[in-house]
């Protein structure tokens, strides 16, 4: 059996190494839309900011199985594909196979600005993103940064410089909303940069450099939009098999055609956690999708149950949080010290989702209890971390 | 350039040449070589980089930070000489280093 990948991030990359580690005996190709081998995406909005020079740093797969003799690299954009036929088909040419995988990812939402040219509103997504970002640095002294997420917190610490002032200016009506108020509290404690919420950006006026918002004019040379992601459906979509929100898969990655699978962020699937249909953008997301569909192509397919997870490392605080919570989801501070900060976000007695702040012991105990089942807030609270918890649940 | 040594969880030992500067798990993951999983690419917040010195480096590498040791002490099968191969940065005097790689990442 041959099958075509189109993309290769994260998602791709894991199925492809997983399928190289299985000795899988088909032919494996590669559609790969960007001009750069495989890289790592977290760190360019991170450590790659301060060492932009080494992109063999953040090389994805390992030499042996980039190169291995199973695998194809087509350095083109994929424009159709046709499921019925299994063809893949570049500008210039209909590629066969027998099964296709989309992992196609997600891309950068973007921000029109009147007074600013589109590549003047900086995004973060690719390599050549960070690239051009980069390169506008150097002549950069007033940043702003749009947006309320992790993202925008990340480039902010990433970006701080005695010789740069870093605004971020959110829309809404909270900075990093997507997490409890006190654990956001804390890394909003340290974040560099200033920060204005229920801004709206009217236009950029050139001669003051200044962005134009509803709350007065905000000085800005450069300006980043990092205000989200948004998948890549438009192929799968094309064949009746995508919509706006994702590529639907069962919990094996399949789509509504047999004979394509969907990966990574670009797929809408139940999330057992949860027990809800939700599209996750992160790396346990790209990684554990991809892992299922590997163990499905090498014959021994077993349903994805993977619990999410995610990071953030916001200058020298990490943030690690195990599970997935809704915005509207309660909070209970669990741990409070100097150092550490660990917040449990729950509906009722149901715990969904825990936040720790520079509290790795915590997070990793909450993962192994989150994959034996679910958390009760009271067992919890009783416990008093839930490193004692995970003990007690072994004892 | 100076070379480590590793042992894979199929007993198998690659000699990994590596720069000074970067990580245990740049060099070995360069060579691919097998069983470290590292799912978050090098970030301390996985615990799927576990490798075990094999020999007496004690004096030559700082010890794990809280954030390391704590990750570290989910692993499985850890051992006093464990460490997360994307903590541990190289330089010229590990030339010879030897290490093996945790046969369970979790």
């Amino acid at each position: 059996m041959n099958i075509g990948i189109v993309g290769a991030g994260q998602a791709a990359c894991t199925l492809i190494a997983e399928l190289v580690r299985g000795q899988f005996s088909g032919k494996i190709l590669v559609f790969n839309g960007e001009s750069y081998r495989p890289y790592q995406r977290p760190p360019l909005s991170k450590s790659w900011l301060h060492n932009p020079t080494d992109t063999e740093l953040i090389r994805l797969l390992p030499e042996p199985i980039e190169t291995h003799a199973s695998i194809k690299w087509i350095h083109d954009h994929v424009v159709s594909i046709e499921p019925d036929q299994g063809i893949i088909a570049t500008k210039n040419y209909r590629h066969t196979v027998d099964h296709i995988v989309l992992a196609t990812g997600t891309r950068a939402k973007t921000l029109a600005i009147d007074g600013l040219s589109p590549d003047q509103v900086h995004v973060i997504r690719t390599l050549e993103d960070a690239i051009h970002l980069y390169e506008a640095l150097a002549a950069a002294h007033n940043i702003v940064i749009i947006g309320a997420g992790f993202l925008a917190f990340e480039l902010a610490s990433s970006l701080d410089h005695p010789e740069r002032t870093v605004r971020v200016l959110a829309k809404g009506i909270r900075a990093l909303p997507q997490i409890s108020v006190k654990a956001a509290d804390r890394l909003l404690d340290e974040t560099p940069a200033s920060i204005r919420v229920g801004v709206t950006i009217e236009r950029y006026d050139q001669d003051s450099a200044s962005l134009i918002t509803n709350h007065g004019p905000v000085p800005a040379d450069l300006v980043i939009a990092a205000i989200g992601a948004e998948p890549n459906t438009e192929l799968a979509s094309a064949c009746g098999l995508g919509t706006s929100e994702g590529i639907p898969t069962d919990a094996l990655m399949q789509t509504a055609h047999p004979r394509v699978s969907a990966i990574g962020e670009v797929s809408l699937h139940a999330q057992p956690h949860l027990n809800e249909v939700i599209r996750i953008e992160s790396i346990s997301e790209a990684n554990d999708s991809a892992n299922t569909l590997a163990k499905r192509l090498l014959g021994a397919p077993e349903p994805f149950e993977a619990t999410p997870w995610f990071w953030s490392d916001q200058g020298k605080l990490k943030l690690q949080i195990a599970g997935l919570s809704a915005r509207s989801d309660d909070e209970t501070c669990l741990i409070d010290t100097q150092t550490e900060r660990v917040v449990i976000r729950h509906k009722g007695d149901h715990v969904t989702a825990i936040e720790a702040v520079n509290a790795a012991k915590e997070f990793m105990a909450a993962r192994r209890l989150f994959d034996q089942g679910p958390i009760s807030l009271k067992a919890l609270l009783q416990a008093a971390s839930v490193f004692s918890l995970l003990q007690l649940s072994r004892s | 350039m100076p070379q480590l040594t590793c042992v894979d969880p199929n007993e198998q030992a690659i000699n990994v040449a590596f720069k000074p500067g970067e990580t245990i798990l740049q060099a070995t993951h360069r060579a691919g070589v097998d069983g470290i999983l590292a799912e978050c690419g090098g970030g301390c917040s996985c615990a799927t980089c576990h490798v075990i010195l094999t020999s007496d480096w004690e004096g030559t590498l700082d010890a794990p930070s809280l954030q390391e040791a704590d990750m570290l002490s989910f692993a499985v099968d850890l051992t006093p000489q464990s460490r997360l191969a994307c903590q541990v940065q190289l330089n010229d005097q590990h030339d010879g280093l030897t290490l093996a790689v945790a046969k369970r990442q979790y």
